[in-house]
């Protein structure tokens, strides 16, 4: 029996997800939100909000996105999906996207809200009578409404998933993640608990994979996605971003940017990054540019359900850093001083070793026949070919090239000629 | 009052069955394609008089972001602000810094500078292409003009497009094409180039929407020649694309307009304009408050404040000190207490100024003749005032002093772009000030303005890569500083894509004491204030005719008129 596999739409796939194909609604709500993960939405590219809107995506059905920054229609006309999910006719699945936090707007004794969508008249009768006439819907109303039917419940960014900003100490509006409003025990329809894919902003593509591989699931061309304890996104949150830091390597050879501007490692001014789950600087912040630490930003923790309050105030040295910076700085800076050692055997070619110089005008007369580096030279060796063969070693009586130093050969006296551009030799700073 | 049901109709576009007579409500609740949450009531008489009564623009969510830094360490000031909008994160943070620079007399070094003016140009290459196409550009679409105008769309369809050889589009029908939601050509390249914009400016802020790098002193962006390229290249992607976006404006405004010259009262308002300033001079900026007035007046968009078309000010600190928020119609309550009576150059200030106010938030019920509205109504000596990419065309262009002369030239009735040759020759653009005012001149101007932006982002490279290859203490990126025990107070004037931003701070023992936001829509999209008089936004759509046919009555006009403004809700109330 050959290997099938269902719903890519081939000749066997049944419809495809093209234009008559299936359609998953999706539902955008927003809480106290800044548009932001919107934004940061709209700047996805794997896949593009565009790609799961015209539904290019063998495999994936097509989206019909309702979100009040995009849709053509308004009002009543807007709003008219909503009603008809909530209720129960609108006859296509649908995924809820909650951006921004949940405000306690539920909790006030009459009319009021602190984020609001639509009016009376568009609250679907089966979830009980508007509470307050044609004011208006609060944000929070729709959750509730919308969330059990939901083929899934995904919270985008750190205010939906864990409060964020809005739920930092002081604020009034008693605002909390989605997980916290809709209680734990919140299922959705296909039995997912709320999904969370946070940041501040949070990387588009983040959010964007993820749905597109939910929708994938339901479709059933691909395994429903790993997530973990907190329901995030196993694959963008299981490591924390320092692992793979561009400058973590500085971190451990025990190097620390002391002002902002400095090309190490940012731990000492501030950044959290060695106790984030955070995928930013390898994906990047968009199409694999950019990225906090990638760009001499410093890591405040702003995925992190801590985030803002246990990572303030921003631009102080984390507590444990302290600890951490400090052996660092011990052992790294020893493995660094041992690393320049190999590095300059690594830097020149076997020929130059033979020759005993460096041929070119860059390079400041590098002394290679130091007695220090042949003595380092020698035991490194030593270890590097136990138990194989130095072959160069073997190689060594092979003679110099004839040609090698041609212009002196040729007579062309390069010393007559224009002297070497002295700003090209810059010194650099020790690696 | 008749009420609206709707049902799916051709287009995927709502059919309106509006029952009863030709005078009913328009609820625009919300209003789509704006950002944050806006909702817009009018009445409309589509009948005999075809005019728009009564409107009030709502802003329907409050965050508490002004409560949240209050009490807070000085440092936090920067990141936590940005979050008060998720598409102008780059015009918080950088406002957010200026103000604590002033507030505690720090000079970033002149690359710091140059670093953020191309953080915030490349903001307003992301946002201006997303408001002209994915916002506005859906309401001039085929779908939207056939549904709404079908006698439009006919003509368009037998009207050649004047700058086809630059856009390319041979006829003003195949512009609206372009520009339908989700398919058009335009839309999707807009979605495009907004990411190209993004890649440039993460280079540098490290996110987007909310930098990672903007820090009083300067930035902490680690720049390196890769960086530059990744950037110079991005940039002058967008020397073409503001040639071709530019002629796609011109040719919608002059087809509406002579389609139907009624369309020039669509959204019409006064031409009272505020903004700061936007882009600072390297060498001139240096975070003080006593010489505001020239580092402003340095600024690549010159800081204004216009009442009926006459420049009354360029000095920012003037600009600012006529600034009043009013909450008689807002879900707040009036503050009292201390204040200060005049600002440290002796400018008297208000009570009512932002620098004096406290947030203190008052949810209730939603009463177009009392409280309706989450937004303060911000006044500039008490006019209401239009504020955004038009108001820093307009400021920049009457004022005749912007002194970055490469590329850009100020005439005091025009704005003369040089732009430089790319895949196209270079051309010169010149933004005329209109002689009327209305929702087609603000997005032609937001498309000329951004041409504009494409060069300050540009020459911003520039001048970064010459700071580079002097060197010096010029090509630091950060200056440290210190935040002083003593109370002291700072004013970050500044904008975003969408215009006029300023933060007001008050440290005490280094901790924020009261911090308040004035974003561009707290003007454009602000409710009534306590004499009654509308917000701008609310007086362009009463002041709208309904000049298409819109058989269902959707309000497509006001629609228009509404968006044309770009507001931002989530700027306007905190």
């Amino acid at each position: 029996m050959a290997y099938a596999v269902g719903d890519f739409g081939g000749f066997s796939g049944g419809e495809t997800s093209l234009d008559g194909g299936r359609v998953v609604h999706v539902f955008w709500l927003s809480g106290m939100s800044c548009d932001g993960c919107s934004v940061a939405m709209l700047g996805a590219i794997s896949p593009s909000v565009e790609d799961l809107t015209l539904g290019t995506i063998p495999g994936v059905p097509r989206v019909v996105l309702h979100h009040s920054m995009l849709d053509e229609d308004c009002g009543a006309g807007f709003m008219e999906a909503f009603r008809q999910a909530a209720e129960g006719t609108l006859e296509a699945p649908y995924v809820v996207v909650v951006e921004g936090s949940v405000p306690d707007d539920q909790s006030f004794g009459g009319p009021g809200h602190f984020a609001a969508m639509g009016s009376g008249s568009d609250w679907p009768q089966s979830k009980g009578s508007a509470a307050y006439g044609e004011q208006p819907l609060r944000a929070t109303d729709w959750m509730w409404a919308l969330a059990p039917g939901a083929a899934a419940c995904i919270a985008i960014g750190t205010c939906a998933t864990w409060g964020g900003i809005p739920a930092a100490a002081g604020n009034i509006t008693g605002s909390m993640g989605l997980t916290d409003y809709l209680g734990p025990s919140y299922r959705s329809a296909r039995g997912l608990p709320v999904v969370n894919v946070p940041g501040c902003p949070p990387i588009g593509d983040n959010f964007t994979e993820t749905l597109k591989d939910l929708l994938g699931y339901f479709e059933g061309s691909r395994a429903l996605p790993e997530f973990d304890e907190l329901g995030r996104p196993v694959w963008q949150f299981g490591e924390t971003v320092h692992r793979h830091c561009p400058k973590a390597g500085y971190y451990e050879e025990g190097v620390f940017s002391h002002e902002p501007g400095d090309n190490q490692c940012l731990v000492e001014i501030g950044c959290w990054g060695p106790v984030v789950q955070c995928n930013i600087v390898e994906r990047g912040a968009i199409n694999h540019m950019g990225g906090c630490m990638v760009a001499g930003g410093a890591c405040i923790g702003c995925t992190m359900p801590g985030f803002p309050d246990k990572f303030s105030p921003f631009y102080k040295a984390p507590p444990g850093s302290a600890i951490s910076g400090g052996v660092s700085k011990v052992t790294g800076g020893a493995i660094r001083r041992l690393r320049r050692m190999s590095m300059a055997n690594a830097n020149t070619e076997p020929l130059w070793d033979n020759a005993h110089e460096i041929p070119t005008a860059w390079s400041r007369a590098a002394d290679i026949t130091h007695p220090v580096r042949k003595i380092n030279s020698f035991f490194y060796k030593k270890l590097q070919y136990a138990g194989s063969v130095n072959h160069a070693k073997r190689n060594k009586k092979q003679p110099l090239p004839q040609s090698r130093d041609i212009l002196r050969q040729k007579g062309v006296d390069m010393e007559a000629s224009v002297p070497v551009l002295q700003e090209h030799l810059i010194s650099r700073e020790e690696l | 009052m008749t009420t609206q049901t709707s049902r799916p109709g051709p287009d995927g576009y709502n059919e309106s069955t509006a029952t009863g007579a030709a005078a009913r409500n328009l609820r625009f609740d919300p209003v789509t394609r704006v950002s944050g949450d806006l909702a817009v009531h009018a009445s409309a008489d589509f009948g005999g008089s075809r005019r728009v009564g009564d409107a009030v623009a709502m802003a329907t969510t409050f965050r508490g972001y002004e409560i949240i830094c209050a009490g807070r360490d000085a440092r936090d000031a920067v990141f936590i602000s940005s979050r008060a909008c998720g598409v102008c994160g780059d015009a918080h943070s950088i406002c957010s810094a200026l103000a604590l620079e002033m507030a505690c007399g720090i000079q970033p070094p002149p690359m710091g500078i140059v670093a953020r003016n191309f953080l915030s140009a490349t903001e307003c290459l992301t946002d201006h292409p997303g408001h002209l196409f994915l916002r506005a550009g859906p309401d001039y679409s085929e779908p939207v003009v056939r549904h709404t105008s079908p006698e439009l769309w006919t003509r368009a369809e037998a009207t050649p497009a004047a700058g086809a050889a630059v856009h390319r589009f041979a006829r003003v029908s195949d512009i609206m094409t372009a520009l339908t939601r989700n398919r058009g050509r335009l839309y999707r390249e807009a979605l495009h180039m907004s990411r190209v914009a993004r890649e440039a400016n993460v280079v540098i802020g490290g996110k987007y929407p909310h930098p990672q790098t903007i820090t009083p002193g300067g930035v902490s962006s680690t720049v390196d020649t890769t960086d530059f390229n990744l950037v110079l290249l991005r940039a002058t992607k967008f020397l073409d694309y503001s040639r071709r976006v530019v002629a796609v404006w011109d040719d919608l405004t002059s087809y509406f307009y002579e389609a139907d010259g009624r369309f020039a009262a669509v959204g019409e308002g006064p031409k009272n304009f505020l903004d700061l300033g936007l882009w600072d001079d390297p060498l001139s900026y240096d975070g003080r408050f006593a010489n505001a007035a020239s580092w402003g007046e340095n600024r690549w968009s010159t800081p204004g404040a216009i009442v009926d078309g006459v420049l009354q000010s360029t000095d920012p600190r003037q600009i600012d000190a006529g600034v009043e928020e009013f909450v008689e119609h807002s879900f707040y309550e009036n503050w009292s207490g201390e204040s200060r009576s005049s600002d440290l150059h002796g400018n008297p200030l208000s009570q009512r100024h932002p620098s004096n106010k406290r947030t203190l938030p008052q949810p209730g019920s939603t009463d177009p003749g009392g409280r309706y509205s989450w937004s303060t109504a911000a006044r500039w000596q008490g006019h209401p005032m239009e504020t955004g990419a038009q108001a820093r065309m307009w400021a920049t262009a009457l004022a005749a002093q912007q002194p970055h002369g490469s590329f850009v030239e100020s005439t005091g009735r025009s704005l003369r772009m040089s732009m430089p040759k790319a895949q196209m020759p270079a051309t010169l653009l010149e933004w005329q000030i209109p002689q009327r005012w209305n929702a087609f001149e603000r997005n032609r101007a937001r498309a000329y303005a951004l041409a504009q932006a494409t060069l300050a982002a540009y020459e911003n490279v520039v001048i970064g890569l010459d700071l580079a290859r002097r060197g010096g203490p010029n090509a630091r990126i950060f200056n440290p500083y210190k935040i002083p025990k003593d109370g002291v107070t700072g004013a970050g004037y500044w904008g975003g894509a969408r215009g006029y931003v300023s933060h007001h701070v008050q440290l005490a023992d280094r901790v924020i004491e009261n911090y308040q936001i004035v974003g561009p829509s707290t003007f454009s999209g602000s409710p009534r204030d306590g004499a009654g008089r509308p917000g701008p936004c609310e007086a362009a759509v009463m002041a709208t005719p309904l000049v298409s046919s819109d058989p269902s009555q959707h309000g497509i006009d006001v629609l228009r008129a509404i968006r044309s403004f770009d507001l931002c809700m989530y700027c306007a109330t905190h």
